[in-house]
């Protein structure tokens, strides 16, 4: 039963974290409204995917080669991880450039494309996981007595997703909006990095790629990746107690490039930006035009 | 647009990747697991070191399980009922372990390569 709940929650959770920091920034967004439509777009389309990937995983039972499936998670992951980024990127130069955006239609137009990138976004952060909920939820179902528990797992798995959604949006009121989203986009690039590790180790698997030196070092004594915790962490961060050196140098190489292209967005920003409030009255000023 | 073209001009490398994927698995027969409901027969297989392997894991429980291994680098979803081929790649000697995620407290099992 808490097992169930648990494993609900996990699966939903990474999903949550995406559309809810998306939510968050969305809603103190004037043009509120429109996206809002591309992300619950989303949703639905996700929740879609979701049932067809369960169908497919399903349906594995009686056939014998799943390798399909693999390569089609894999594009899922790697899509999704190069998306995220992409959508990080454009989170920050839109909220920098947003007042100059409404002015010129050109850009309006260039950002209408980018809706679809956030519906694409969310519709595979929601149909990944979801689909294992599925299928998780489904043996349940079929499990003597497990029946049930079907409707309270059901009931609190989808409260518990609601709480960890409402908790990103409280975060968004408590923290200053620079902070929240300062955190999300961390939260968001660390994920990336994550879906790219799984992906590139799914390749591994699937014997495209060698693993170079396997392992590098073990520190399954300090964090253990197997375990509840660990586990967590591992598929929100890419964290591996036992990694592989080729999973490791993309990691690495990953975050290399993050950090040279937010430190070059960052300096570019600063060499047009407008002068820096200085007194208190000024940053919040600023503060609430953010808002 | 933009993005759409730059993915579009990545497409090839991705299906030169998918196309490059070899059915390398080894002829032998597969090594059977069965995970019935959180609970894996054997829970320690052997395997000889420097060899591949196939390991057919069956769920014969009336739940679904997920077996997996961040060590061995596999994740799959088996519904009951259903069954699974995984590949494992040549190991040097050692202890990997393996798991049910959907059973996490009791369905634990190793892999020790010699």
């Amino acid at each position: 039963m808490g097992n169930a709940l648990f494993i609900v929650w996990r699966e939903s959770a990474e999903a949550m974290l995406v559309v809810g920091i998306l939510y968050a920034w969305l809603r103190q967004r004037p043009d509120a409204a429109v996206g809002m439509r591309y992300l619950w777009g989303g949703v639905a389309a996700g929740a879609a995917l979701a049932l067809v990937l369960a169908l497919i995983m399903l349906g594995i039972a009686s056939s014998l080669s799943g390798n399909a499936l693999d390569y089609f998670q894999l594009a899922i992951m790697l899509v999704a991880s190069g998306l995220i980024v992409q959508m990080v990127f454009w989170m920050r130069k839109r909220g920098r450039t947003f007042k100059k955006d409404l002015e010129s239609s050109m850009a309006r137009n260039a950002s209408a494309a980018n809706w679809w990138g956030l519906l694409i976004v969310v519709a595979l952060a929601v149909g990944r996981e979801t689909a294992e909920t599925v299928v998780f939820l489904y043996g349940l179902g079929a499990e003597k007595g497990g029946i049930a528990d079907l409707p309270i797992v059901l009931v609190l798995g989808v409260g518990a997703a609601f709480a960890t959604f409402w908790l990103l949006q409280q975060g968004s009121r408590v923290l200053s909006w620079r902070m929240f989203f300062r955190v999300s986009e961390i939260l968001l690039l660390l994920l990336a990095g994550a879906l790219l590790v799984s992906g590139v180790e799914k390749l591994i698997a699937l014997d495209v790629l060698p693993t170079l030196v396997d392992p590098v070092w073990d520190t399954s004594r300090l964090l253990d990746d197997s375990g509840r915790i660990g586990g967590l962490i591992a598929s929100f961060t890419g964290y591996r107690a036992r990694p592989a050196l080729l999973p490791l140098l993309v990691l690495a190489a990953y975050w290399a490039v993050v950090w040279w292209s937010l430190g070059r967005a960052g300096r570019s920003a600063a060499t047009r930006a407008v002068p820096a409030p200085a007194t208190p009255a000024g940053e919040a000023l600023r503060r609430a035009e953010h808002r | 647009m933009n993005r759409l073209y730059s993915l579009l001009r990545w497409s090839p490398i991705a299906i030169a990747i998918l196309a490059a994927a070899p059915a390398l698995a080894a002829d032998e027969a597969p090594i059977k697991l069965v995970a019935r409901d959180g609970v894996f027969t054997p829970t320690v297989i052997e395997v000889p070191a420097g060899k591949s392997v196939r390991l057919e894991v069956s769920n014969e429980g009336k739940t679904a399980m997920e077996f997996e291994s961040r060590d061995l680098r596999q994740e799959k979803v088996i519904p009951p009922g259903g069954k699974a081929t995984l590949t494992i790649k040549a190991m040097k000697p050692g202890e990997y372990r393996f798991f049910d995620e959907f059973h996490e407290k009791t369905g634990q099992g190793r892999l020790i390569v010699k």
